[in-house]
Parts: C-alpha cells; structure tokens; sequence
C-alpha cells in the first residue's frame, strides 16, 4: 500500500518542472493521467538520446520524468476534449498544470469551471512568476529563474561571472514544491471537503533557497552587508582540493580544525600558538596557509583514500563524483539505489531510484516505464470515463483523441 | 500574531511532530510543515551546539562574527550579543512558527520526558548522522513500540544503513557525491574552483515535508504508524536525471558545463554597467535571438554563419558570449532584461539580496512576511512556499529563542508540576541559555 495509491492526479504539465511534480506524486502511488497534446509533450524532444537520435519515444529527460504515468492524447483546444478532460476532472482528486497564466481559462478549464465539476479538486498552478503581478507573463528558464530567485549571486569565484545549478535543477526544485503543495492542498481538501487553487511561482520557491538565500536575506537587513561570491563562509581547511586521482571536497572551519589536522599527520601545528586555539586558528591569515599543508597530503593520497579518512577522522569530506563515478559508488550500490527499466523504444536503462523510502507491506514496487505516446488514451477513456466503444471511435475520427494507431500513422506519414 | 481561528484553517493544524534537526535540510522540512499548521517542538539541548544550526558556535568569538559577516551569516549590527543563538540569521529565517523546548537526551530523566513526548506527538524528524540519533534513542524499533502511531522521518546524508551511515557531511558533499559540483564548475577554471553550495538541502527539505505530509495520510489509512527514510544524497541525483540517463544510453559523462546549456546559446550570464552587475539571457529558439540582435543593433550577428542557427550558435557559443558581453557592458542589466522580456526573450537580472526585498513584483504579490523578533526586530522574511486560495497566510511567528517553550511543553503539555519543572531547570535540562562549558 502506498501513501497515495488512491488518489488520481489529471496531469496538464509539460516539459519538465511539471511532469517533475506528477512524476514525484506517481512515485507515492497516485493514478497520474498525462494529458499530452497531438505530437506530444514537448519534452519528447528533449535529449539525451540513444547514439543522439532523436526519437518521441527515447528521450531521456521525457523518459526520466514520466514514469509511472498514463499517456492519453487529448486536444484540449475541441470543446470534446475539453469535456473529457472535465469528465477526468470530475472522477480525479487533483489538477496539475503549468501553462503560461491565463491559458486554462482560455480553454474553458479555469479553477471555476473545474470546482464546478467537481468541488473537491485541488489544482496546483504551476508557473514561472505566478498568477499574478507585474512579471506574471514574462518569459522564464532554469537560468533566468534561478538568476533572479535563487542565490546565483553567491554561485562561483568573485572574480568571474555567477554560476547556475546543473541542468534543470531549479525547475526540479519548483516541481518538488509543486508535488509537496499538492500533498498538503490533497490534505486540506480532504478535511474541508472542498479543494482550492494553489498558485506556486518558481522566482518564490527559488527564493527559498536554504543554500544561502534564505540566510542572506535576513543577514543583509541585519547588518546591511551584500556579499556576492565572497566565499564560503565554511572558514579555514574548506574548499575543493586536487588529490592523486581527481578532486576532494573538504570542509572543516576554525571549530572543527584539530579533527583535519590529525588527519594530515601534522599534530605538531596544535602546539603552535598560530594554531593552537580557537581564537588563533580563526584569523583569516590561517586560510591560505592551512590550505597549503592541506594540499600536500591530498596530492599524495586518492579519492577514495581521502574518503576513508575522512570518516575515520571525522572530518566533513569527499570525493568529488562525475556521473560514471554514481554508477560504482559502494552506497548506491550496496542499497539498491539505481533502477534499471526496460522500455520497448529505449531499452533497458539506469534511472535514479526512489526518493524517499517508506517501511510499506509489501515493499514499493519498482517504477514502471514512462509511457508510448497516446498509450493509454483508450484504455483510460474506457475504464474512467465508463465510454461505448463507438463513442471513442467518433472521437478518434473527429480527431480529438488520437490512441496508439494515430500516433504511428502520425509518425510513420 | 495568527488567530486561532487563522490556526485552526491551516491545512495541517493539530499535528505535533518533534523536531530533532540541525543545520539546513531538516530545519527546512519542518520550516514548511509549521508554515501550513503543523506544530513543531525543537528539542534542544543546553550542553550541546550542533554548528550551523544556530549559528557556528554558541558563543563565537568577535573574529567568527567578522568571518560570518563577510560570508552572509552575520549576526545583527556584527554583533553576537548576550545571546548569539538567538540572532542568526539561517536559523531565524527557517525557525518561524516553530517551538522550542530543551532537553539533554543523553541522561536517564530526559529520556523519561522523551518517551512521554513521544506518546503525545504524532511523529519526529531529525537529520543526524545516524549513530548519534541511535545513541539518543532515536530508532524505529523503540518509538514504534511506545507509540504505534508514530511516524519516524530520518533524513541521513546517505542512509541510515549503507557503508556510508557513520560518513560526516554537509549538504555541500552530498552533492559532491551526487555528482553536481563537477557538472557546474566553470569550463575554463580548474575544478578547485567548483562553487560550495548545498541546493541539496534545499531539495531534502521540500522532499522531507512532502514525505512527512504522505505519511501522514498513510497513518490516517492504514491506523498504523510510518517509517520513513530520505537519504539526502539519493533525494538530489533525480535533480541530475538527464545525466545519469545519458550515462546509461552513451556513456557519457558531463563536466565542468558552467551556465552552458547542452544546447541552447547564447544561454549565460553577461556583465553589466556596474560593480558585480549581470544578466542572464537564455535564447531558446530564432526568434528569440533575432529579437536580441535586433535589441543589439546588431542585425547582421543573426546571419553571420558562425550564429545562423542553434547548433552554429552552441559551437561557437564563446564568440557568442564575447560580442553579447560588449553589448551588455554598456547597459543597465534591469534595462536589458525588461528589453528583452518586451520582446518575449527569457531574461533575467542576477538579484543581490537588497534588490530582491524590493522587487516589485513580489511587493505586487505581497510575498514577503513582516516579523518582529524580540532579539533582532523587524525583518522581511520570504512568504510560504506557495499561495493556497482557501487558507488564511497570517504573517509567521518569530523563529523561537532557545528554550521559549519550556513551559508550555512541561507543564501544559506533559503535566508535570511546578517542582519538577523547578528540578529540571537544577538538572540543567530546562533554560534559555546554553551551559557555559559549551563554546
């Protein structure tokens, strides 16, 4: 049994911050109908691909975000497809959407229209500045996003230009709050009996950032200093050091330093008075010259040799991991943490394993692909919607819907 | 101040979850949970400072209060004051609306007050290195049997089993070991100058609540209490999923891309008139980029070849940067973004914290949350997470000082009299100010 195994989400999203959230969600159980537009959610376009072919069905990023997921091809721009979404919408217990503002108004499936079919339906927004305000249409990407929201202003060496997080992971983070704004929004309408709209702006949740913004914010009206990429902050022994075999990640502080210093071998420096207290060892000059011995012993030992060290000194550090270094790491691997799933198009696969892990009998089963375009347009048009066999044949020819055969002859002509 | 009735609407009002959280990542998941109604009880201990939670040190000296200035962690006026704990500006930032008890876990009377604490909660976080929470007492096997209703989340680095369970981290080398510093770093700079950031934390505390908030539905089902395991390090690689999936399909491997997108360009931060001043521009199609050539006066950069489509653009995108840059140097980067965004181009100025505070459009939205605070005064903290048409969003209570709540915990909440609540202050369980042998 899995927390949501009973909750059915109509999913509008597309791309990735949205299909982010859904994806989360279906993670948790939750019957997640993807509504995907003729030719597909963009995201299909999206790379990686196999020897870079691209391909509707062999995407990683679309494959990466969709597991678990029902693909039903709906045109919502027919008043029919609009009302099967309305029928999904009734038989659902959440909406999921992340259009520019304004769009599901237009296509006559506003938060109105929705309640009215259904009073208990939570729908999570999903946008980049909100439904509201001065910026509300502006154009958004993980880049300018985080620039604006995030805390990129303190990403990076003072003397270069900021830098962002790695590949959509700022819109990775809004979709999770997308999902948690969902989980709560599901727990209120579950108490009150009627759902509501909730409205999540990516600049907000990247404003958010625990990493620094948050503490920047309320530090920079404490003492009305700005302090860009001034540095860690992390104190002496901190920072990223070359070793024998790649870079480790070290991190110790003025607190902290005796542990690192055993670990290097040099004890000695604990009777001189440069370093013996707390006081001395905080000074800023003790930086670049315990960098220097710091160097001198990770030059001479090996990432994992650092590793090892580390947790035997309990010192804060690390290797630093390319991606093939995750595919041997000994935790993932010793905890089962990657996934491989098979795909008719893709192959079988590695994809990042579970996020959370809960104590279910029986035990979570392992993902299930993401799914062939229109894969299941019939079978949730028939199973959900309780429709007549002739009923979706009209829908079909009329192009409304279009179920696996379409998409072939679509992509065969 | 929130009124009861204001507290009675969130969506998670009447659940009492024991907090037992340092640093940033769970911090941050009970910062959501108290935000949307959940009652979170910090239990603190005066003879212990876990660093970074409150502050670096409980009493630092005036040299780490400059350190901590320079780096965004200070403390009001640089000043540490007679109680530091109280004035850092993380802890009061993701402290709001939660409570504070203290309570020494390591003693046999503590852990009395614990197991009672437990029966009277309907679960606990915390994000210890896994031996120390099971030195406390805190496992599945023992809360599950006191309170079969419970819900345990631990949120480890790497687990709370694993040959990694007893490896002391930050969020910073989680990440590492996730694989995102080496995707991030500049192309041209050596890895040594991988930024130190922990996005990481914040991915486990949106993650922590989320899972906190299914489990509790999960309990609601099943009558029965949870456990729940995030491991940090695991919560962060699907954030990474397109490079470990072309790892998996090519064996290929990503580093040092800095703002490089796999293929889009001109997609980087550009300096602008000013110190520290720049805009980030992300063209992801030809129009986009006409309208910045346009923009540019620069009309003929669309069709010169090294530029004439997306693929040229990605090759050449270092020539790209160059003629962009020499652009931009000369203008406002609020001015090029509005520009830009005239034009329906994905711009965006990289904001200093002063700015965002006065953002317009926030101000539009009425993001910000005014709070008082008995030890700093008056700041503008971020709104919640998200906007709920049908809950009341009161402004936050302040982040508590340590040990505000005690009484409320003791006496009101677990019963006990006047003269144990006065042993336990003797015990040194209960107060506001941690022991003076703590540094």
């Amino acid at each position: 049994m899995l927390p949501m195994d009973d909750v059915r989400i109509v999913d509008l999203t597309q791309y990735a911050m949205g299909p982010f959230a859904t994806r989360v969600l279906a993670d948790y159980g939750a019957d997640v109908i993807k509504i995907e537009r003729p030719g597909g959610d963009p995201a299909r376009r999206l790379g990686p691909f196999p020897k870079d072919v691209p391909h509707i069905e062999r995407s990683g990023a679309f494959l990466a975000l969709n597991t678990s997921k029902r693909s039903v091809v709906v045109d919502l721009k027919r008043p029919e497809g609009r009302d099967l979404v309305l029928g999904l919408v009734e038989r659902a217990e959440i909406v999921v959407e992340s259009f520019a503002p304004g769009t599901l108004d237009h296509l006559g499936l506003g938060y109105d229209r929705l309640r009215a079919v259904n009073p208990r339906i939570v729908l999570t927004s999903i946008s980049n500045f909100g439904q509201t305000g001065p910026y509300r249409d502006w154009k958004g990407t993980d880049l300018t996003l985080y620039a604006m929201g995030g805390p990129m202003i303190s990403q990076g060496d003072p003397s270069r230009e900021p830098l962002k997080t790695g590949g959509r992971a700022p819109g990775y983070q809004v979709g999770y709050a997308a999902a948690l704004a969902s989980a709560v929004g599901l727990t209120a309408a579950e108490r009150r009996g009627h759902g509501e709209h909730l409205d999540v702006s990516a600049f907000e949740v990247l404003a958010h950032s625990i990493d620094s913004r948050l503490g920047r914010l309320l530090g920079y009206q404490y003492n009305g200093r700005l302090v860009g990429r001034a540095g860690s902050g992390l104190g002496v022994g901190s920072g990223t050091y070359p070793c024998l075999d790649g870079f480790v990640l070290i991190t110790s502080g003025a607190p902290r330093l005796p542990l690192t210093i055993r670990m290097i071998g040099r004890e000695d420096l604990l009777d001189q008075p440069e370093w013996a207290t707390l006081e001395a060892r905080s000074h800023p000059d003790r930086v670049p010259e315990f960098d220097a011995y710091l160097l001198m012993w990770t030059l001479e030992h090996t990432k994992e040799e650092i590793r090892a060290a580390c947790q035997q000194y309990g010192v804060l550090g690390g290797p630093l991991n390319t991606t093939a270094d995750l595919f041997v790491d000994r935790n993932f691997a010793a905890r089962g943490f990657f996934q491989t799933i098979d795909h008719p198009e893709a192959g079988p696969l590695t994809y990042p394993g579970f996020q959370a892990r809960f104590n279910t009998e029986p035990p979570q089963p392992p993902r299930k692909r993401a799914p062939l375009l229109g894969e299941h347009t019939v079978e949730v048009i028939r199973d959900v919607l309780d429709m007549q066999p002739a009923d979706i044949d009209r829908l079909r020819g009329a192009g409304v819907i279009q179920t696996r055969e379409e998409v072939r002859d679509a992509v065969a002509s | 101040m929130p009124s009861p009735a204001d507290e009675r609407d969130q969506p998670l009002a009447g659940v009492r979850i024991l907090d037992l959280t340092v640093v940033w990542a769970g911090p941050y998941a009970t910062m959501h949970l108290a935000d949307w109604g959940a009652e979170i009880i910090r239990i603190e201990s005066l003879h212990h400072f876990a660093s970074f939670t409150r502050g670096t040190l409980a009493r630092p000296s005036q040299a780490l209060v400059d350190t901590s200035s320079t780096s965004g962690m200070g403390y009001p006026e640089d000043r540490a004051g007679e109680h530091p704990w109280n004035r850092s500006p993380v802890f009061n930032h993701h402290g709001r609306n939660k409570r504070s008890m203290t309570l020494d876990l390591t003693r046999p009377e503590g852990q009395e007050v614990f197991e009672r604490l437990v029966r009277e909660s309907d679960g606990m976080i915390e994000n210890n290195l896994p031996p120390h929470a099971e030195e406390l007492g805190v496992t599945w096997d023992r809360l599950s049997k006191i309170n079969p209703r419970f819900i345990l989340m631990r949120v480890p680095g790497f687990g709370v089993e694993g040959p990694y369970r007893d490896y002391r981290t930050f969020g910073n080398h989680m990440e590492a070991i996730a694989g995102h510093p080496v995707i991030r770093a500049y192309p041209d700079l050596g890895l040594d100058y991988a930024p130190a950031s922990v996005p990481a934390d914040a991915a486990s505390g949106v993650g922590g609540a989320l899972a906190f908030t299914l489990a509790l539905r999960q309990r609601e089902r099943t009558g029965k209490g949870v456990y729940v395991e995030l491991a940090t390090a695991e919560n962060y690689v699907p954030f990474l999923s397109e490079f470990v999936l072309d790892y998996s399909m090519n064996g290929r491997v990503w580093e040092q891309m800095g703002n490089d997108h796999w293929t889009v360009a001109p997609h980087n931060a550009y300096p602008c008139q000013g110190m520290d001043r720049w805009v980030t521009i992300a063209c992801t199609s030809e129009d986009d980029w006409r309208a910045l050539c346009g923009l540019m006066g620069r009309p003929g950069l669309a069709t010169d070849e090294r530029f004439a489509d997306m693929p040229s653009r990605h090759a050449n995108r270092r020539d790209l940067d160059a003629e962009i840059s020499a652009w931009t140097r000369e203008h406002d980067a609020h001015w090029v973004t509005q520009r830009l965004q005239a034009l329906g181009v994905a711009a965006g100025v990289v904001l200093h914290e002063s700015e965002l505070l006065r953002d317009r459009h926030l101000d539009h939205r009425g993001y910000w949350q005014t709070i008082e605070h008995p030890e700093t005064g008056v700041q503008q903290n971020v709104g919640r997470l998200w906007r709920a048409s049908d809950t009341p969003h009161p402004p936050a209570r302040h982040a508590p000082m340590l040990g505000q709540d005690n009484d409320y915990v003791y006496r009101e909440l677990l019963g006990f009299s006047d003269e144990e609540y006065r042993a336990f202050i003797e015990s040194g369980h209960i107060g506001t100010e941690y022991d003076a042998s703590v540094p």
